[in-house]
């Protein structure tokens, strides 16, 4: 397919950066039509999205425009071999990107992973947590800014209640009565251990 | 917890959390699940205990020196990753391989996919308590590895694909260990179907047991031999064919119900294609060199370093400095054992990597773990777990 289409329809352009495949950079507001758009068009047809990458390019040589990139690369089922990336720049002043969390079920943990690494919120995203990183976890790892020897004190596990009756209440459960967390920072193990 | 259903029927649930240190999540995997007695009703995963920071990692270091980071990826069929990473590089470089290194590739690609189907079908059925299985699975599975000691001096993390070529070349006998590998997989192929085809307790644990519909797995983004036991035909290896797939002769194998037998079923039929491929890259097998000559891609041979001049400043830059890889963005897909692997790299044209982002194709398949374990048992999420062939390596990166 000729994606030139998609740049006239929703005022994209193509990715002068993308030398080796098809990347169309899309501003941020018509993400979601744009994905839409592809998902349900017959010639195309983007039925499987493969990935969700997060760029910040800060220490970027000669880079011009915003801070950080959202990089999303799509394939077809439909028309094996066709393949087509949509990229958004978000500027460090306003960290948002629409969720297509509801078009693609896996949007859901990718989205969640870039938040965690870069901090770009995904506004409509219906848990928005982070996903590799600590619950704890201050700052954001994949920033260029980040320093990659810093270390960090993480002490409680992730409580999962909270996402259990959540996810109970999508099911069409009604939750009565919630039970009890189990606070594993009063207890006395982590004493004695490497704590400053 | 106590809640009400959609009829107004209170249920008293009990919240039981499942790993991530237990020895049937494989590593490090965490789910919470809400139980009915033995059924699960709701279930949330939870994942990163292996995160160790790979994609900042790499920007550390030099485009070479991702490829030792990539065999901890997937450690069970390391080959294949460092093959991925490789491929995605030389297609930015837009060079072409050797004859005999793309026949080499196809080769260990194959043998890796052996490798990391036996592991997954042996750990299945040892999970669901079988041990006779895992013995048949790991004989051949331990000759490979052997192939792999002498192929490239280690067992597990190999790092045998280099940008441009392989760390070495075949050695002597190598064919000969092949096809002796070959016919013990075979072996060991009819020997697990004797034990799981008509086996009445493993069919009961596992047919119709963690179902999934193709339009989900696809919205889920699975791909590999999850989604072909969905009854999708998808394979990038005839897809999108690279080191000329396309011209050997094999099927790709598809599942009919996309449940928990079907994923076992299919990743051993897949052995199968892959012996028969493996046969036929081993006839067109031709002397040859395996890496391109090209100093500023792939670094010069030992021995020309200490003969002139050229060779010792070729290896002294490309060991300094790293390759230097054309500035763009690119995403690039490889077909490995569980599914697509993909690398979204970006250069900024320096020796060092400015950006590369994995795509495990773990992290799909397990983001769709609850629609599977809702509403069945609780031993049945071990008999799922196992059949999804969760690597925690790749899973977090």
């Amino acid at each position: 397919m000729d994606f030139k289409e998609l740049t006239e329809k929703f005022g994209g352009k193509l990715d002068a950066q993308a030398k080796w495949d098809d990347c169309v950079v899309v501003p941020r507001e018509y993400l979601h039509n744009v994905v839409a758009f592809l998902k349900d068009d017959p010639s195309c047809k983007m039925d499987m999205l493969v990935d969700i990458a997060g760029i910040d390019y800060l220490t970027y040589p000669n880079h011009e425009g915003e801070r950080f990139a959202i990089s999303y690369a799509f394939k077809s089922l439909k028309h094996p071999g066709l393949r087509v990336r949509l990229k958004v720049q978000v500027g460090e002043s306003d960290l948002k990107v629409p969720t297509i969390s509801d078009l693609y079920a896996n949007a859901n943990w990718y989205e969640r992973e870039v938040f965690d690494q870069f901090g770009i919120e995904f506004t409509g995203h219906p848990d928005l947590r982070r996903l590799l990183n600590h619950v704890e976890f201050v700052g954001h790892p994949l920033r260029k800014d980040y320093p990659a020897q810093k270390r960090q004190w993480l002490s409680t596990n992730d409580y999962l209640l909270p996402e259990l009756e959540k996810r109970l209440e999508t099911l069409g459960y009604w939750i009565v009565q919630r039970s009890k967390e189990v606070e594993t920072k009063d207890n006395e193990f982590l004493e004695g251990s490497v704590k400053e | 917890m106590i809640v009400r259903d959609s009829n107004g029927e209170t249920l008293d649930l009990m919240p039981l959390n499942v790993g991530p240190s237990h020895p049937a999540t494989h590593g490090c995997l965490r789910f919470m699940a809400a139980m009915d007695g033995e059924t699960i009703v709701a279930s949330v995963e939870e994942i990163g205990y292996l995160h160790r920071g790979f994609e900042k990692m790499v920007e550390r270091g030099t485009w070479q020196q991702v490829v030792p980071y990539t065999d901890r990826l997937n450690y069970c069929s390391a080959i294949m990753n460092n093959i991925a990473f490789c491929r995605a590089v030389e297609s930015m470089f837009g060079v072409e391989l050797p004859e005999r290194c793309k026949v080499l590739r196809v080769i260990v690609n194959e043998l890796s996919r052996i490798n990391d189907h036996f592991v997954c079908v042996a750990a299945a059925f040892q999970d669901l308590g079988g041990t006779t299985p895992f013995m048949y699975a790991f004989n051949p599975r331990e000759e490979i590895m052997c192939i792999w000691e002498k192929l490239t001096g280690a067992r597990l993390t190999n790092s045998y694909a280099r940008i441009g070529g392989l760390s070495r070349d075949a050695y002597d006998g190598f064919e000969q260990d092949v096809l002796a590998a070959l016919d013990s997989t075979e072996k060991a192929l009819k020997d697990l179907h004797a034990c799981l085809d008509r086996n009445r307790i493993f069919l009961d644990r596992t047919v119709g047991i963690g179902k999934i519909s193709a339009e989900k797995a696809i919205s889920y983004g699975w791909t590999g031999p999850c989604l072909r036991a969905c009854g999708v035909a998808a394979d990038l290896r005839k897809d999108e064919p690279y080191y000329d797939y396309e011209t050997y002769d094999w099927e790709v194998v598809v599942g009919t119900q996309g449940d928990c037998n079907d994923r076992l079923q299919v990743r051993l039929a897949e052995i199968e294609e892959s012996v028969k491929i493996v046969r036929q890259a081993l006839k067109r097998l031709a002397p040859g060199p395996v890496d391109i000559v090209d100093p500023r891609i792939r670094v010069p041979a030992h021995k020309l370093a200490y003969q002139d001049m050229e060779g010792l400043i070729g290896r002294f830059k490309s060991v300094y400095e790293g390759v230097r890889v054309p500035e763009g963005e690119f995403y690039s897909g490889s077909e490995c054992a569980n599914g697509e692997l993909g690398f979204t790299i970006v250069s900024d044209g320096s020796g060092h990597p400015y950006r590369i982002k994995v795509r495990p194709p773990c992290l799909t398949q397990f983001a769709a773990f609850h629609e599977l374990v809702e509403g069945g048992q609780l031993a049945d999420s071990m008999a799922v777990l196992s059949g999804l062939n969760i690597i925690a390596g790749e899973l977090d990166r």
